[in-house]
C-alpha cells in the first residue's frame, strides 16, 4: 500500500498540471483575453460618452446604434453575405467530403485535400491582394460591380471551415448503411437523400455555422474586394474607429459578440452529436 | 428508380425443384497486377427456390465475396449469375430481388423499428396501406411488436438481429442472403435464434443463402451445406452427405472429428471398392462421387470415430467378431455423453474410437492395452486424391 502511494505521489509530482507557475501564466492568459472584453462590454451600457469614466447604466448606445441608418445597412449586408457565402460554401464542402470519403481511394486525393484546405495555409492578406487583382481584371472585362466578388471571395474562404466539420462527421458514419439502402431497393440519389444526408446533417450545421462566423468576422479580404458603399459591419467599424471613438461601437460590437457566441455554441454542440 | 416488386417465393410443390439462384464458373479477384489475389475461383452451384442453402468454410475463403456478388454489392470477374432465370451481371443491388443481413445489422440509427422495417417497401414505392400491413406482419413475425417505436440504439443486440432480419424480409424478396448473423451474439441467444432463423424460412417460404464457419450450425440448420476453402468450393451436398461421406481430406477434417488412413485399392466398381487397411483386413468403401481412382492405387480413406466399435467392450458378442484394425491404449477422453479412446494402430497410425457413456458402460480400457476395432458397415470412405 505504501509503495503505491508513493508511486502515486511520483506520477504526481511529474504532472504538468502541477508545474511551478502554471497557474499564473494560466491567469495571465485568462486576464489578457477576457478583460479587454468585459470592459468593452460594460462601457456599452456607460451613459456617458465615455471609454474611462463610469456615469451610470443606461442603453443610450444601443439606441444610437438602432438609430444609425449606416449601422442598419452594414448589418444587414454582413449577415446576407455570412448566409450567402456560407451556405454556398457548405454546399460545395459538403459534396468535397463526400467526394474524399465516400470513393475508394484515388490518385491525387491528398492533393485535393490540401488545395481545400489552402485558405488556411495562405496568409490572408495575399488572398486579399490576389483577388483584388483578379477582380479588377474581370470588372474591367464585363463592367460589373455588385456584391458578386464578396460573395465569392467570403465562399471560397470559408470553405475549408465548412469542409473539417463535415468531413469529421462523414468518417465517423458507418458505410454499410448506404449498403443497406442500397439492398433495401434505394437508388444512389435516395440512399443519399435518405441515409446519408440526414445523418450527416448535423456535420452540415456546424460546418454552416462555422462558415457563418468566418465570414461574419473577416476584414482583410473584405477590405481588398468590397466596392464603394460595400462596408461590411468589421470594415464599417474599423473605419469609424479612425475617425472618433464613442461607445455606440462598444454596443455595435458587444451585439457582434454575442450572434458569434450563439453561432459558436450551436457548432459545438451540432459537431458534438453522436452518429 | 424503384425496381418492379419481385414475386413473392412460391414454395415449389413436393418433389419439384426449381433453381433460384444459378452460379457458373464464377470468379472474383481484387486488384491488380502483382497486388492481384484471386478470392473466388471457378465457382459453380445452383441453389433451389425455399432452400436453407449454407457456405460453410474457414475465415477468408471467399464467403463473404461470394455472397457479395450475389447481393451486387461487386461485380464478378467472369462467369455466370442468374437469379431466378433472369442473368444478373451488371445490376445494382437495388437492382435484384436479393435482401441481405448484415453482420453488423446495419440498422438506421435515424428510423424507428418501424420505418427501419418498412424502408424498403417504402423505396419500392408501395401504397402506404400495404406498407403498414406488411410492417405490422412483419412485426408479429419477429415478436417485435412492443418496440415499433423504439430507435435501434433503445433495444438489444437480439432484438436488433431480429429488426434486421424483419427489415429484410419485409419486401419479399426470393433470396435472403444472412453473413454469420449469429456470429456476434452470445451461445444461448445463437441457439434461440437458429431456431428463430429456421422457423422464419419455413414459414416465408424464402431461399435463404446463409453464410458461418461454424460446422455445427451449418449442419443443423441446412437443407444443404456447400463447403468452400481458399475460394473454392469443394463440395455442395446435404449435411448427412457432406459429414459421412465426405470428397475431400479438407472437407473431412473441417466437419468434425474423423480418422484418416491409407489404404490399397484392391478392387472396384462404380460406387464401391474394397480396400485394404493396415493390418491386411479387407473391407468394402464408398467411393466419392467421379469416382477417380484405380485397382491398386493407394488412398486415403476416411472412418468417423462414432463408427467404430472396440471389439469385446460390450458384454455381447464373440471377442474377435468382426475386427478389423489392432492397435494399443494411448489415452481416453471423457466428454460426457461418450469418451474418446485414442489408439496407436501397429503401423504407427492414431485412431480414435467414440464409445457411448451409457448408464451400464463399463469402464473404457487402460492405458497400454491391446484391443481390436470393428466397424459399422459403410463406414470406410474414400476420399478424392
Ligand atoms: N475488397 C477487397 N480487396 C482485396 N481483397 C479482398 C477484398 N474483399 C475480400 N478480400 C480478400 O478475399 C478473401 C476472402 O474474403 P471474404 O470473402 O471476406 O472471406 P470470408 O467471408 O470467407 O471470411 C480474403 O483473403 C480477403 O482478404
Ligand atoms: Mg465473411
Amino acid at each position: 500500500m505504501r509503495g503505491a502511494s508513493m508511486a502515486e505521489r511520483r506520477v504526481r509530482s511529474f504532472s504538468i498540471t502541477r508545474l511551478p507557475g502554471f497557474g499564473v501564466i494560466a491567469l495571465a492568459t485568462f486576464v489578457l483575453l477576457y478583460v479587454p472584453i468585459v470592459t468593452l462590454v460594460v462601457f456599452s451600457f456607460n451613459a456617458q460618452a465615455s471609454m474611462s469614466t463610469w456615469g451610470g447604466f443606461s442603453l443610450t448606445w444601443y439606441e444610437a446604434a438602432f438609430n444609425n441608418r449606416q449601422v442598419r445597412e452594414v448589418s444587414i449586408r454582413s449577415l446576407w453575405l455570412a448566409v450567402v457565402a456560407s451556405g454556398l460554401a457548405t454546399m460545395v464542402a459538403t459534396l468535397a467530403a463526400l467526394a474524399t470519403t465516400r470513393t475508394s481511394r484515388f490518385r491525387g486525393q491528398t492533393m485535393i485535400y490540401a488545395l481545400i484546405n489552402q485558405p488556411l495555409m495562405v496568409p490572408e492578406v495575399v488572398t486579399g491582394v490576389a483577388l483584388l487583382i483578379f477582380f479588377a481584371a474581370i470588372r474591367v472585362q464585363t463592367g460589373y460591380s455588385g456584391m458578386g466578388y464578396l460573395v465569392i471571395a467570403h465562399t471560397a474562404f470559408c470553405i475549408p471551415f465548412a469542409y473539417l466539420p463535415i468531413k469529421a462527421r462523414l468518417e465517423t458514419m458507418d458505410l454499410t448503411l448506404e449498403r443497406a439502402a442500397a439492398d433495401l431497393y434505394a437508388s444512389p440519389w435516395q440512399a443519399f437523400r435518405h441515409i446519408t444526408l440526414p445523418l450527416v446533417m448535423p456535420g452540415v450545421m456546424a460546418g454552416f455555422m462555422l462558415g457563418f462566423v468566418i465570414s461574419l468576422d473577416t476584414v482583410v479580404i473584405t477590405e481588398f474586394v468590397k466596392a464603394a458603399g460595400q462596408d461590411t459591419l468589421p470594415t464599417y467599424m474599423l473605419g469609424q474607429l479612425r475617425r472618433q471613438v464613442t461607445p455606440e461601437m462598444n454596443a455595435i460590437a458587444t451585439l457582434f459578440l454575442a450572434l458569434s457566441v450563439v453561432a459558436v455554441t450551436i457548432f459545438f454542440v451540432l459537431s458534438r452529436k453522436r452518429a | 428508380m424503384a425496381t418492379p416488386a419481385p414475386k413473392p417465393a412460391s414454395t415449389p410443390a413436393p418433389g419439384a425443384r426449381v433453381t433460384e439462384i444459378e452460379i457458373g464458373a464464377l470468379s472474383k479477384t481484387f486488384g491488380r497486377g502483382a497486388q492481384a489475389f484471386r478470392a473466388l475461383s471457378d465457382v459453380s452451384v445452383s441453389i433451389n427456390r425455399g432452400e436453407f442453402f449454407t457456405l460453410l468454410g474457414p475465415s477468408g475463403c471467399g464467403k463473404t465475396t461470394l455472397l457479395r456478388l450475389i447481393a451486387g454489392f461487386e461485380q464478378p470477374s467472369g462467369g455466370t449469375l442468374r437469379i431466378g432465370g433472369r442473368e444478373v451481371a451488371g445490376l445494382g443491388p437495388n437492382q435484384r430481388p436479393v435482401n441481405t443481413v448484415f453482420q453488423n445489422y446495419a440498422l438506421f440509427p435515424h428510423m424507428s423499428v418501424a420505418e427501419n422495417i418498412g424502408f424498403g417497401l417504402r423505396m419500392q414505392r408501395r401504397p402506404a396501406a400495404e406498407r403498414r400491413e406488411t410492417v405490422d406482419r412483419m412485426l408479429r413475425l419477429v415478436r417485435m411488436e412492443a418496440m415499433a417505436d423504439r430507435r435501434p440504439t433503445q433495444i438489444s443486440g437480439g432484438q436488433q438481429q431480429r429488426v434486421a432480419l424483419a427489415r429484410a424480409l419485409a419486401p419479399q424478396p426470393r433470396v435472403l442472403l444472412l453473413d454469420e448473423p449469429l456470429s456476434a451474439l452470445d451461445l444461448k441467444l445463437r441457439k434461440e435464434m437458429q431456431s428463430e432463423l429456421k422457423r422464419l424460412q419455413l414459414e416465408t417460404g424464402i431461399t435463404f443463402v446463409f453464410v458461418t464457419h461454424d460446422q455445427e450450425e451449418a449442419l443443423t440448420m441446412s437443407d444443404r451445406v456447400a463447403v468452400m476453402s481458399e475460394g473454392r468450393i469443394l463440395q455442395t451436398g446435404t449435411p448427412e452427405e457432406i459429414y459421412n461421406r465426405p470428397a475431400d481430406r479438407f472437407v473431412a477434417d473441417f466437419i468434425g472429428d474423423t480418422n484418416f488412413l491409407d489404404a490399397v485399392v484392391q478392387d472396384i466398381t462404380a460406387t464401391h471398392a474394397v480396400v485394404r487397411l493396415p493390418g491386411g483386413a479387407r473391407l468394402a468403401a464408398n467411393l466419392p462421387a467421379g469416382g477417380g481412382t484405380a485397382a491398386g492405387a493407394t488412398v486415403t480413406v476416411v472412418i468417423r470415430p462414432e463408427h467404430a466399435r472396440l471389439v469385446g467392450d460390450s458384454a455381447d458378442g464373440p471377442a474377435d467378431e468382426g475386427a478389423v484394425l489392432s492397435g494399443q491404449v494411448e489415452r481416453s477422453v471423457f466428454f460426457g455423453t461418450d469418451t474418446h479412446v485414442h489408439l496407436r494402430l501397429s503401423d504407427g497410425t492414431p485412431f480414435v474410437v467414440r464409445r457411448q457413456n451409457t448408464a451400464a458402460a463399463t469402464p473404457p480400457p487402460e492405458i497400454g492395452r491391446e484391443v481390436s476395432v470393428a466397424l459399422a458397415g459403410g463406414a470406410v470412405q474414400v476420399l478424392r486424391n
